[in-house]
């Protein structure tokens, strides 16, 4: 094959290391500019929980004959398995869309809910299960769930949910005792957080939200998660 | 044959670039303002650490951009066609790589990125080939230009005319 001569500047190193520096000053601006807009937009995330009110004290329990799942509410005529991870993004939509209903269900004593807190995404979600279990033990499950989604960011396993981010988290919502700051940062529901995920393969569960209602799959039929279809299942049982 | 390469080499190239360099740019541009999905991409590749990871793809785009652009307006050409020739060979692998390991994952190829609904898992290895075939061509736009990579439109002019050999 007959190839083309070099270019006229060819032999010009001048010209060719000025294009070589432009193409990776391009690049680091733009990786500077990256690292620089995901670090603001997580860390102004904390601004969304200023004004929490938290909840009424609602315990649960962890029932091993349930994968370990917490128990909020036993008893109910209906009873609700959520499967979720507190870095899925899917997760965060299904809680925008249906979460405040379902808080409404186990306050009401309308419906059992049983929370599978699972971390297959990573470390970032095996931290922020643990926070929630330590949570709960304080009564405080439901609303640092929610905060989690809340502060939710982006980019996955970025650290972000780290030990002081956690226990920053539980501040904001008015969850302080030494119990709860010393259970994030020990570690200390590691066990049970690994056994809830490690059920996923004995309940068939693949992938997350996934969500059972008195033991059925419920899939949504939508292409967004609807309030008026989850309750109208929900009702249905 | 020969004869009529040469008569129509230099618009040859310039489609060549513009589909190569346009390819890039758009890839580039729709990932560039949404780092945090694009890092997100790389990572669920599972290739990488995470941290070299999400540093991957905050670079990716820009690099896509600039590349992209040297091929449209006709500098550097021989260097860009050797980094987009190998990015696409890097992606061609990559994306084996997940097919081989059956990860399930849209490839963030132009955005979006990460693991897809397993329900869709019928529809994605046939999504993979298709993947694997678009990159493979566009390497093969590549190896063109590096041959040839002056034509029409371009800033670079050869220094002389080439005749055949």
């Amino acid at each position: 094959m007959a190839k083309q001569a070099k270019a006229a500047q060819g032999g010009d190193h001048f010209t060719r290391w000025l294009v070589i520096g432009m193409v990776a000053l391009v690049v680091v601006t733009g990786v500077v500019f990256s690292i620089t807009s995901s670090k603001t937009k997580a860390e102004a995330s904390f601004i969304a929980l200023k004004d929490y009110k938290l909840g009424a004290q609602v315990n649960g329990t962890v029932d091993v004959a349930q994968g370990s799942g917490l128990v909020l509410n036993p008893g109910a005529p209906i009873k609700i398995d959520l499967w979720e991870d507190p870095q899925c993004p899917i997760c965060r939509l299904f809680e925008e869309s249906n979460g405040a209903y379902i808080d409404d269900l186990v306050r009401t004593k309308k419906a059992t809910v049983v929370y599978h807190v699972l971390s297959f995404l990573g470390d970032d979600s095996v931290r922020a299960s643990n926070a929630a279990m330590c949570a709960a033990d304080e009564g405080h499950y439901l609303d640092f769930h929610k905060a989690l989604y809340i502060v939710q960011p982006a980019l996955e396993n970025s650290g972000f949910f780290n030990g002081p981010n956690l226990i920053k988290i539980g501040s904001y919502l008015g969850i302080k005792s030494k119990s709860f700051t010393d259970c994030v940062s020990k570690g200390s529901k590691l066990a049970v957080v690994q056994a809830q995920t490690d059920a996923m393969s004995k309940y068939n569960v693949t992938g997350t939200p996934t969500v059972f209602i008195n033991g059925k799959l419920w899939q949504r039929k939508s292409g967004a998660f609807d309030l008026n279809e989850f309750r109208l299942a929900v009702e249905a049982g | 044959m020969r004869n009529l390469h040469n008569r129509y080499q230099n618009i040859v190239t310039f489609i060549g670039r513009f589909v190569l360099g346009g390819v890039l740019l758009v890839a580039g541009g729709l990932k560039a303002f949404k780092p945090a999905d694009s890092a997100n991409a790389v990572a669920a590749y599972k290739i990488l650490p995470t941290q070299f990871a999400h540093l991957v793809g905050y670079a990716l785009p820009w690099l896509e951009i600039a590349i992209g652009l040297l091929l449209l307006i006709g500098v550097s050409l021989r260097w860009a066609t050797i980094i987009a020739g190998g990015v696409m060979l890097l992606f061609v692998a990559s994306i084996i790589s997940v097919w081989a390991r059956g990860l399930l994952i849209d490839c963030g190829c132009f955005g979006g990125g990460g693991a897809i609904d397993p329900a869709l898992a019928a529809t994605v290895h046939r999504t993979y080939f298709i993947e694997i075939m678009r990159d493979l061509g566009l390497a093969f736009i590549a190896l063109y230009l590096y041959f040839f990579p002056y034509g029409l439109f371009s800033i670079e002019k050869p220094a002389v005319t080439v005749k055949e050999i």
